[in-house]
């Protein structure tokens, strides 16, 4: 080898390069490749992709406006079922649109469900990353923390909350901060499961060494590392989040009927099921349906795509 | 012999010291008891020195440059004595913001493991930038140009479109290349390069050596080499500390102590060494083992496996004893005492070889 000290950029241009001549994709390109040879991913993104196109652009191209309710019916007080005016029929006594309803309602839905999980997700990062580099003290502390919350029965403790902060009713917005409050600790402890093992790396002793400081190596350095497990397990979580909101919903204690979300609108349908209003119950069931389904094919799939040992 | 002469020059217009330890003691407390695996360490390099701490596996050289890096974990371990004087300062002293801005600003490190010693999702060029903006308060376009400059320096092919590439795109010779690019990036002035060749093949270290000493040399920086191949220390470094059991055994001029070594370790070293002057004889090597670190002999650590010892080494670990400018070794058979068991020793070592080392 000739004295390094002597060459210029422009020799180093026009210098072979036997290293590498191929041109080599990098771990996203290598997991998009996967994810797009996994069927049940592709079908499930389509569903849930066309969820979120309903979500988003549904409302612009319907004929009637949900925050408008008309006066109750005195003399026929039961829904009506399909019909051209009403694709997915109307509702009991308000006669409000089923489709007007579903299609806001799964705004509202996946919108409570991607906001919370995210803010899961974030929470979930910054607490499992330190408890899991830092380890001693931190890590046993954020940990107890993280075990008790799981103590606890939550869905009893976000009824409370739900009641708590809204006063029986709350708004969109304080389900999605329940739910992205205590939706963080299954991120948590993935997280920090994933640092135990990346801050042993050498390249974590190599940035050390540079003089990074510890938060940058664990947000800038060991985060992207552990992207993979991170994307999944929120993903799913999106699932997890809209199922919740549904429930406490169902149960009457989630957000204002004035805003339609997935569940109210069923809550609602409960109690003409009696009498025989069917599609009340099943649109905005079928939508959940939808969506989880859709939400766990991705996530199987992303899981699959992400994992750095299967084979291409 | 111009070689050795150009070397003594260049030793004469070598700075003040730079790096000084002082009698570092680097323990681990673990499950079975406490493993002091650097105990009483000392050396000293000038600005723009070259120095080389060699010796067998566990002999706690990497543990001394860990050491001075403040990479150890404390626990399991502790710093239980000594300084490491740096330009002025003692490191085992600093914390924080000091420690960080030494790090990677003054004294940067290059790894054995060139594979993983990379972050795998960040770019070449992003793990190169990242020093520089942290330690030269410049603008991220500054640091870019940085970047490309030092993986210029290092001679990379095609360095613009290396800037952009992971990790995983390279070979371990170019890694390597890499990281002594990000090692240079700050202009250190000291540079530790742990092992820098053990995990490349043949060709790619004699390269990789070349380049570090090339480097040395046109930027002044000071560096420390740590090794187990002597035939790395003849090529690269002016001097030696030849460590033992978490001790420095012997220190002088490459010259010095790869022709004439003093202590009865470094001469069994020397003479483990397969070469064409010993083709067709049985290649000689040193009985035993390296001590337990659980039970270190209680005299001298070499004693057990010394061919040569007597009484004094067994109950009595001997000093480092000085036998002349910059040339030490830690062996009673310099002291004034046993001047009849020097006598018998050299007698022996010139009927047993003739010279086997030169």
């Amino acid at each position: 080898m000739d004295s390094a000290g002597t060459t210029t950029l422009e020799e180093l241009e026009q210098s072979p390069d036997y290293d590498v001549q191929l041109e080599s994709l990098n771990q996203w390109q290598i997991a998009w490749r996967r994810f797009k040879r996994h069927r049940m991913a592709l079908i499930g993104s389509v569903l849930f992709l066309g969820m979120v196109a309903v979500g988003v652009f549904g409302p612009f191209f319907l004929p009637y406006d949900h925050t408008v309710i008309g006066a109750p019916d005195a003399k026929f007080n039961a829904g009506r079922p399909p019909s051209p005016a009403h694709l997915f029929g109307d509702t009991g006594r308000l006669h409000r649109d089923v489709l007007t309803l579903v299609v806001n309602g799964v705004r509202l839905s996946l919108l409570i469900g991607i906001l919370a999980s995210a803010m899961g997700a974030i929470i979930g990062t910054i607490v499992g990353g330190i408890a899991g580099y830092f380890g001693g003290w931190a890590d046993t502390i954020l940990m107890r923390i993280v075990d008790a919350l799981l103590a606890l029965p939550l869905l009893f403790v976000i009824l409370v909350f739900s009641q708590f902060l809204g006063e029986g009713h709350a708004s969109w917005w304080t389900m999605t901060l329940i739910f992205g409050a205590f939706g963080w600790l299954g991120i948590a402890r993935l997280v920090r499961a994933v640092m135990l093992s990346l801050r042993e790396e050498d390249y974590v002793d190599a940035a050390r060494a540079a003089g990074v400081s510890d938060l940058r190596i664990i947000f800038r350095h060991l985060v992207p590392n552990s992207l993979s497990p991170i994307i999944v397990a929120t993903t799913l979580g999106v699932a997890g989040v809209i199922i919740g909101e549904a429930f406490v919903s169902f149960l009457g204690f989630g957000v204002d009927p004035a805003q339609p979300t997935l569940g109210n609108i069923l809550s609602g349908s409960l109690e003409f099921i009696s009498q025989k209003n069917w599609w009340w119950a099943f649109f905005p069931g079928a939508a959940i349906v939808v969506i989880v389904l859709g939400i766990n094919f991705m996530g199987d799939g992303l899981r699959d795509a992400l994992d750095p040992r299967a084979k291409i | 012999m111009t070689d050795a002469l150009a070397a003594r020059e260049r030793r004469a217009g070598v700075g003040e010291v730079l790096l000084d330890v002082r009698d570092l003691r680097t323990h681990f407390h673990v499950m079975d008891g406490t493993v002091k695996a650097v105990d009483g360490v000392s050396f000293s390099l000038r600005r723009g020195g070259r120095l080389a701490l060699v010796g067998e596996s566990g002999c706690g050289k990497s543990v001394t440059a860990l050491s001075i890096m403040r990479l150890i974990e404390t626990p399991p371990g502790e710093f239980a004595g000594g300084e490491i004087i740096f330009d002025g300062r003692d490191l085992l002293k600093l914390g924080g913001r000091d420690l960080r801005e030494i790090r990677g600003g003054e004294i940067a490190m290059i790894f054995q493991e060139p594979m993983t010693s990379l972050n795998p999702v960040m770019t070449v060029g992003d793990q190169i930038a990242e020093a520089v903006l942290l330690h030269q308060g410049v603008k991220r376009k500054a640091a870019d140009e940085v970047a490309l400059q030092s993986l210029v320096d290092v001679g990379v092919p095609d360095p613009k479109r290396r800037l952009k590439q992971y990790p995983f795109e390279l070979s371990g010779g170019m890694r390597q290349r890499i990281m002594i690019a990000m090692a240079l990036s700050c202009n250190p002035k000291l540079i530790i390069a742990d092992e820098p060749t053990t995990a490349l093949d043949v060709t790619i270290q004699r390269q990789i050596l070349e380049l570090i000493k090339t480097i040395q040399e046109r930027t002044g920086t000071a560096l420390l080499l740590i090794t187990h191949d002597l035939g790395v220390v003849a090529e690269t470094v002016d001097d030696v500390a030849v460590m033992y059991a978490g001790r420095v055994v012997e220190t002088g001029t490459v010259d010095d102590v790869l022709l004439n070594p003093r202590m009865p370790y470094t001469r069994g070293l020397l003479e483990s060494i397969p070469s064409q002057a010993k083709k067709g004889q049985r290649l000689s090597a040193i009985k035993g083992v390296v001590p337990n670190p659980f039970r270190m002999p209680p005299g001298c650590k070499f004693e057990p496996r010394c061919p040569y010892a007597w009484e004094a080494g067994a109950t009595e670990e001997p000093p480092l004893i000085e036998l002349g400018p910059d040339r030490t070794a830690r062996c009673w058979l310099y002291d004034r005492r046993y001047q009849d068991h020097l006598a018998q020793y050299d007698a022996h070592i010139t009927n047993d070889s003739g010279g086997t080392t030169s």
